[in-house]
């Protein structure tokens, strides 16, 4: 089962075994059988300490790295994996969808769902509120050729997250930049917009 | 060993475990090695004129080379660490690439949303 | 000596050894502080005595191999300071109710009165046996560990454990009455 319009979102796994115990998501095995069909694939694991330990790497002289240095202060973990495929329809949105049904409890709370027929980019966008405080964040996104799943564990500006763009090398995002698309509502991901 | 050891062994673990050092100690102890350096250093420079002398230079001169050796394998362990350091450094900035680019991508899609006139898309739903 | 190498090959010029040593004293600061602690049972004074051991770990630096020799000195070391400061100095009595606990929640559910009653006894123990210990107690050390820390043989050292556990047994017991030990 695949879909037309979406093949390769890297996908960022979070699937770290379940001894990472910082980490929100375990990544379903069919996602992780999706390595073995990925082009190029990405990991990073790092929890708490890891995080801490590379925070003192990071220079306080380059204006990226300080940014950096203050975007983690009490995070406890990033985790990040990445698929890129060769070609489309190198996994099915029943594949995304097991990746997204992980995050329909209470604690969880979707903040973007952006489904995009035509480019086929599929981005969500959970935060995880615990005690009236943002305690994480995941992102799912979906584009024909990339898997991408992103898990951060802790309280992060997202604002200053998302703000970085230009200073590690890559273009802000801009509407006006992207090609026109007819773009579907944003839609309840238990909808689905499988095809 | 016996039931009463045991328990007493566990209480006087309990009773003397590590407690915190007191808070910046670590920043006291560096100060107080910056303030030592700088005061030695004109100490330091008097006392060349010991190595004069061709047998304490010999003796300084194998002193310092073993010292070096010695040093020289802490250093290498420092090395290894900065070099490990490094390397998470980058997986940690990749990550926040990552992390941010698609935030980004995000963002730019929810732009594009509200940017589109409503006859171009249904908005039956909404979160 | 350490210091001339340090400097002359990393980029940033004494900042890298610096922080190297600082996360070395950050690693290592509960361990001799707490050793002095218990040994002293006087905060400043075991705060005082901490700090003279990481000078002296700066300036040994290049004699040290690795992680866990740097663990070893610093443990023998402390501990030969703490026999030294206590030697020359009358310090004044303190109680240990006056020490303050640690801010971190006990691994497990203590008594109190029990703890403070054991670290009282443990202060007021002659200085190689207080040593023994609390090295073996606070640090974990196998008694062959402690021999060489404390430049005592072994048997000497299992001999302190012994009749040190014997006496806290009857002196804990005496004064708590019922507590089962």
């Amino acid at each position: 089962m695949r879909t037309k319009a979406r093949n390769g979102i890297v996908i960022l796994l979070l699937a770290l075994p379940a001894a990472l115990r910082a980490q929100d998501m375990q990544l379903p095995p069919d996602v992780e059988r999706l390595s073995a069909k990925a082009k190029e694939t990405v990991e990073v694991k790092m929890d708490g300490p890891m995080l801490h330990w590379a925070s003192k790497f990071l220079s306080a002289e380059d204006s990226d790295e300080r940014k950096a240095a203050k975007l983690i202060t009490n995070l406890k973990g990033i985790y990040v994996r990445s698929f890129e495929f060769e070609n489309e329809g190198a996994y099915t949105s029943a594949e995304v969808e097991e990746l997204r049904a992980q995050f329909r409890s209470p604690v969880w709370s979707r903040v973007v769902g952006v489904r995009s027929q035509h480019e086929g980019d599929n981005v969500d966008v959970f935060f995880k509120i615990e005690d009236d405080q943002m305690a994480g964040i995941v992102i799912i996104s979906a584009e024909k050729k990339e898997l991408t799943v992103v898990n951060i564990v802790g309280p992060i500006d997202v604002d200053q997250l998302a703000d970085l763009g230009g200073e590690f090398g890559i273009p802000k995002l801009n509407a006006k930049t992207l090609p026109k698309s007819p773009i579907k509502s944003v839609a309840k991901a238990d909808k689905g917009d499988q095809k | 060993m016996t039931d009463k050891n045991m328990n007493l062994e566990d209480e006087l673990k309990s009773a003397l475990r590590r407690q915190q050092a007191p808070p910046h100690f670590t920043e006291r102890v560096l100060a107080q090695i910056a303030e030592q350096n700088s005061s030695t250093q004109a100490v330091r420079t008097r006392w060349w004129s010991i190595f004069t002398q061709p047998l304490v230079r010999w003796a300084a001169v194998t002193a310092t080379a073993a010292s070096l050796v010695v040093g020289g394998i802490y250093y290498r362990t420092v090395q290894r660490e900065r070099t490990q350091g490094e390397a998470a450094k980058q997986q940690l900035m990749l990550a926040l690439r990552i992390a941010r680019n698609k935030l980004q991508l995000a963002k730019a899609r929810v732009n594009e949303i509200n940017a589109t006139p409503s006859t171009n898309r249904s908005r039956s739903e909404e979160e | 000596m350490a210091e001339r190498v340090f400097r002359d090959h990393p980029p940033h010029t004494g900042t890298r050894f610096a922080d190297a040593f600082a996360d070395l004293v950050r690693r290592h600061q509960s361990m001799v502080f707490s050793i002095a602690l218990h040994y002293l049972a006087d905060r400043p004074a075991a705060e005082e005595l901490a700090q003279d051991v990481f000078l002296q770990l700066h300036a040994n630096l290049p004699n040290l191999k690795s992680e866990e020799h740097v663990t070893f000195w610093l443990r023998k070391v402390t501990a030969h300071r703490c026999i030294d400061y206590k030697r020359r100095r009358t310090l004044p009595q303190v109680s240990l109710e006056e020490v303050a606990e640690p801010s971190a929640a006990p691994a497990r559910a203590e008594d109190p009165f029990l703890a403070r009653k054991l670290r009282q006894v443990i202060a007021s123990l002659p200085e190689r046996p207080r040593l023994v210990m609390i090295l073996r107690y606070q640090e974990d050390m196998r008694p062959e560990e402690i021999a060489e820390a404390l430049s005592l043989p072994v048997g000497t050292v299992k001999s302190h454990l012994q009749r040190t556990l014997a006496l806290l047994r009857e002196k804990v017991s005496r004064s708590i009455g019922e507590v089962t030990i």
